[in-house]
């Protein structure tokens, strides 16, 4: 929805765009939708000045359609698997996250969100030598936590601090922060300087529903539009740049003893491609451990209810070994 | 400069407005100007001058004659473009890579930070290894725990804790209470304060070194009750005002480590008819104390209480006001009892494995419970341990 301005294109000269917005043309939309003949009338311009007007202004917004094999060459060529560093959680997405699209981790408090963030950071940074980016918005990063799983692989400790090096992390603790600090990816990943941000491949932003929460309900009309505003921003960037974009969210209850649902709601469900629930073996908070559940709620291509189990306590999260007999139960 | 204007912070009627007249980025904002957004056909040349002083300059400002009628008034323009340009100039220098950018950095970077970072230590220290060396700096902490179970008692703890000078260990930090229950007892931190200076001195007498000696006479009752700086908070209203108000009082003491807040679930438990209205006051309160938190290198200490789930089978005792605020904070305590014996639990934690262990609530404070003595009992029966510690003082 451009404004109509002088100098736009070619033949839209700064003598027209008042007259046009005279008689109500004010945007793009607006001027290719009408009839010109009227416009030609009213405005008394050359009708031939208007259809040649018309022309670039589709010429230069309009999209073009794209071939579905040419399409599938692209992506087959721009798209990336990367590995999350936990075998059997890269099972359960169909070998890892797939750039271009918006993946999505949700649990209840304490469920090991921000664990499995903190090895994705840890695997990409090190394994794949790929910058990250984590957006910060509860305080839950531990830069000691993200080196002592950084530790538990074999490189040597030069290599786990260059690894340090790559993951970037931004403290938003607010939604219009938040879209300034992925305003500001767009626009240093557009204009390519690679000193700051490198070859990034991941964005991992833990969590979005801290930032939206308090937007949303009562009778506030902007919180609605301010979630679906950082979802364009997150879709956009995903597919613009190859990019793989990771959030949590958190889960909450209808009432208080209705089944868990992923917080903020019908609209943003759509946002993300594959949503990932992560969950305690035991149900109550006496009976810790460090054994999590992940199940798989939404997926474009493996079937929904897959899971697979993980231990978050050790030096990294990895996948529960295989039972051994305890000797006295 | 190509920012949204969907995105942009300012009043959601002058946003719509301004979408629904055709702006899509802030540039475009920009390059119309104040008078093209007003509605008044009439201004003057040199009023639009002033106009394009007041704001500065950029490169590709365009003057435009004629006025877009989006149907606000010349204030809100001028408000509007302040905001906009505030917004781009800040923008332009982050991307300059500035140094001013406060919350941008590396991993690495932050390690560095908070491997210099000191805690808060509990005098418990069992908990203190539970939560990797105390209460952290710059997270929120959240204790929850049935009544009567020692949640004050390790607030008023850790305020006391918190001032401790550096060379015994501590922050030599300021901390503010905030109680809303009325349950901060004068008398006991007295009792508890006079206990840590004791063990200063004990400290200091054994290891005889010029800078104990030298802390040792600004570390005295009246200082430490004197940098306790306490507020009563009668209702939420008051609640939510104290903690927007935090950051400037924080900004002129700024010696503040430790900021507790003495029961968050009271207020907000009795008496709230709306509880979609409670999830959100609660959810920008807790972003709020994380700003506080971040901002200060402060850490944020909130006390829950319990409530109990009714499920199918069972009854379980949960932490109060919801599943949402189970995010808020970043670290998590439940303290529970087993038979007579007070347990602490750490249930959520970004670093720290979760583990139970056992902990004391003496005349003097917070504490680790001893390990009872092995040779001592002939029957085999088991003793309380706390009455063995009685005893043991007793003498």
């Amino acid at each position: 929805m451009a404004l109509l301005r002088a100098g736009l294109c070619p033949g839209l000269t700064a003598e027209m765009v008042p007259l046009l917005r005279a008689s109500g043309l004010r945007t793009v939309v607006d001027f290719v939708s009408s009839d010109l003949e009227e416009v030609a009338q009213k405005c008394s311009l050359s009708y031939k000045a208007l259809v040649a007007v018309r022309r670039v202004l589709l010429a230069q917004f309009s999209a073009f359609p794209a071939n579905g094999a040419d399409l599938y060459e692209e992506l087959k060529s721009s798209t990336a698997i990367l590995s999350t560093g936990i075998a059997s959680l890269d099972k359960l997405l169909d070998s890892g996250l797939y750039t271009g699209e918006v993946t999505e981790l949700m649990g209840v408090p304490g469920s090991g969100k921000t664990q499995v963030c903190l090895s994705i950071a840890a695997s990409v940074s090190l394994c794949l030598k790929q910058h990250v980016l984590f957006l910060d918005s509860t305080g839950g990063f531990t830069a000691s936590r993200l080196y002592q799983m950084l530790q538990a692989q074999p490189e040597d400790e030069e290599e786990q601090l260059e690894a340090l090096q790559r993951v970037q992390v931004v403290r938003v603790f607010d939604v219009y922060e938040m879209l300034r600090a992925l305003q500001e990816l767009r626009d240093s990943l557009s204009q390519q300087v690679l000193s700051s941000t490198g070859p990034l491949k991941v964005v991992l932003i833990d969590s979005v529903s801290a930032v939206i929460y308090p937007l949303l309900g009562g009778k506030q009309s902007e919180g609605l539009a301010l979630m679906m505003q950082l979802a364009r921003e997150l879709k956009m960037l995903a597919r613009e740049f190859s990019l793989a974009v990771v959030v949590t969210n958190q889960v909450t209850r209808d009432s208080s003893a209705g089944p868990l649902k992923p917080a903020l709601g019908r609209s943003w469900s759509f946002v993300p491609s594959t949503r990932v629930l992560l969950e305690s073996k035991e149900t109550t908070w006496e009976k810790a451990n460090m054994q999590r559940i992940a199940s798989l709620a939404k997926s474009p291509r493996q079937p929904t209810g897959l899971q697979v189990e993980l231990d978050i306590g050790n030096s990294d999260v990895q996948e529960l070994s295989p039972a051994t007999p305890t000797q006295g139960l | 400069m190509q920012r949204d204007v969907g995105s942009l912070p300012l009043a959601p009627a002058l946003r719509a407005r301004l979408v629904a007249a055709g702006f899509q980025t802030a540039q475009e904002v920009l390059e119309t100007g104040p008078c093209g957004l007003s509605k008044d056909s009439l201004l003057s040349p040199e009023f639009w001058l002033q106009c394009t002083t007041a704001l500065g300059s950029f490169e590709n400002l365009i003057v435009s004659s004629r006025n877009i009628e989006i149907g606000i008034s010349k204030e809100e323009a001028l408000e509007a473009l302040q905001v906009v340009r505030q917004e781009c100039h800040s923008d332009a220098t982050r991307t300059a890579g500035a140094p001013g950018t406060s919350r941008k950095c590396t991993a690495l970077e932050l390690l560095e930070q908070e491997q210099a970072q000191g805690f808060i230590i509990t005098f418990c220290s069992a908990l203190d290894n539970v939560l990797g060396g105390g209460v952290q700096l710059t997270k929120i902490t959240e204790i929850c725990g049935a009544p009567g179970v020692g949640k004050t008692q390790l607030c008023m703890q850790l305020a006391v804790d918190v001032q401790i000078p550096e060379c015994f260990g501590g922050l030599a930090g300021e901390a503010v209470f905030i109680d809303t229950e009325g349950s901060f007892m004068v008398d006991r931190v007295v009792d508890i304060a006079a206990a840590c200076v004791q063990h200063c001195q004990l400290i200091a007498e054994a290891h005889q070194e010029e800078d104990h000696l030298k802390a040792l006479e600004t570390f005295s009752l009246e200082s430490i009750l004197s940098h306790i700086y306490y507020f009563r908070c009668r209702d939420y209203t008051e609640l939510l005002a104290e903690v927007y108000l935090l950051p400037d009082f924080l900004s002129e003491h700024s010696k503040v480590r430790l900021v507790v807040i003495d029961g968050i679930a009271f207020p907000f438990r009795h008496d709230f008819e709306d509880l979609s209205l409670r999830t959100r006051l609660l959810n920008g309160l807790a972003q709020q104390l994380i700003i506080i938190a971040n901002d200060h290198k402060a850490a944020v200490v909130l006390t829950n209480q319990m409530t109990t789930r009714i499920g199918q089978s069972q009854s379980t005792l949960v932490p109060a006001l919801g599943e949402s605020w189970g995010h808020a904070a970043t670290v998590r305590l439940i303290f529970h009892w087993d038979n007579n014996q007070r347990l602490a639990t750490l249930y959520k934690s970004p670093s720290q494995k979760e583990s139970t262990i056992p902990y004391h609530i003496t005349p003097h404070g917070f504490r680790d419970v001893q390990p009872p003595a092995v040779t001592q009992n002939p029957e085999g029966t088991e003793m309380n341990p706390r009455k063995r510690l009685r005893r043991e003082e007793e003498k």
